[in-house]
């Protein structure tokens, strides 16, 4: 499968990489996106089967990414990995169209509980 | 100025103590160790993401050189020697971002977290027209770390409310 990790740190990148060979999920098809704009463009452009999304981004939001995809009839299996966590931003990430969101520090066994339904 | 309940240090030595156990120290052989009296705040590397909604301010992240090497070098997964200033700029930065949006989550809402600013090679920092709300001082790997929850006591036109 092809998996999209979406955040302008490159550490997250890293980390949320390492982090999904933690959890088992190795011999996928990475591709990296800096910034909300190019998270879309290479959503539509690598067709993933799975996004994975900060929220907080440059140029566009991780929820506006979504909202933006859905509009556009783009049915992508999409969840935010992101530092925050309120109830507001939760029923916002749902109303979207998100399947999860896993908060910032997590752990291998919080990737698998998100992951395993759509990966496992 | 609001009224509600702060965050605490406790508060900030719980969101620590779950990124040092999940990204900083995952071994369990490095923890944040409570600092000592008198320990100084380190200020050669900062960053600090801004709250603005219904509670503004700021939460800060202070490390020694030497510290944000480190925190690059267990982000990253690399050597030491491998780290470059750019891995420490983004490694300081996401850790305020993990710790601010943390902290946010115990703010009154709505409120919009920042991206981070990083100011590397600094003498000292500081922030006008704020109080502090907390901090937390510790100490890793012998280095002193510093987190601080920063309100601003100036309202949306610019006039101080205190």
């Amino acid at each position: 499968m092809k998996i999209l990790i979406a955040d302008d740190s490159r550490v997250m990148r890293q980390i949320v990489t390492r982090t999904l060979r933690q959890a088992g999920y190795e011999g996928h098809d990475l591709v990296e996106a800096a910034d909300g704009r190019e998270a879309f463009d290479a959503t539509v452009n690598h067709r993933p089967d799975l996004v994975l999304s900060d929220w907080n981004m440059p140029e566009m939001t991780g929820v506006e990414v979504l909202r933006q995809l859905r509009a556009s009839g783009n049915k992508v299996p999409f969840g935010f990995v992101t530092s925050e966590g309120t109830p507001e931003m939760r029923k916002a990430a749902e109303e979207a169209g998100a399947l999860f969101l896993i908060t910032k520090p997590f752990t291998a066994d919080e990737f698998r509980s998100a992951l395993d339904p759509i990966l496992g | 100025m609001t009224d509600h309940p702060n965050p605490t240090e406790d508060d900030l030595q719980m969101i620590a103590e779950q990124v040092w156990s999940s990204f900083l120290d995952p071994a369990g052989i490095y923890p944040l160790l409570p600092a000592l009296p008198g320990d100084p705040v380190p200020s050669d590397v900062s960053a600090a993401v801004s709250v603005t909604g219904a509670w503004q301010g700021h939460v800060v992240i202070n490390l020694t050189e030497t510290a944000s090497r480190h925190a690059a070098a267990a982000l990253l997964g690399i050597e030491l020697g491998e780290v470059t200033v750019a891995d420490i700029t983004d490694a300081v930065g996401e850790l305020a971002n993990i710790i601010g949006g943390n902290v946010k989550s115990l703010l009154p809402q709505p409120s919009v977290l920042s991206l981070p600013q990083v100011v590397t090679n600094a003498a000292s920092t500081y922030w006008p027209a704020v109080v502090e709300v907390c901090q937390l001082t510790g100490v890793w790997i012998d280095e002193p770390v510093n987190v601080s929850v920063l309100e601003s006591n100036v309202d949306y036109a610019g006039v101080s409310s205190s």
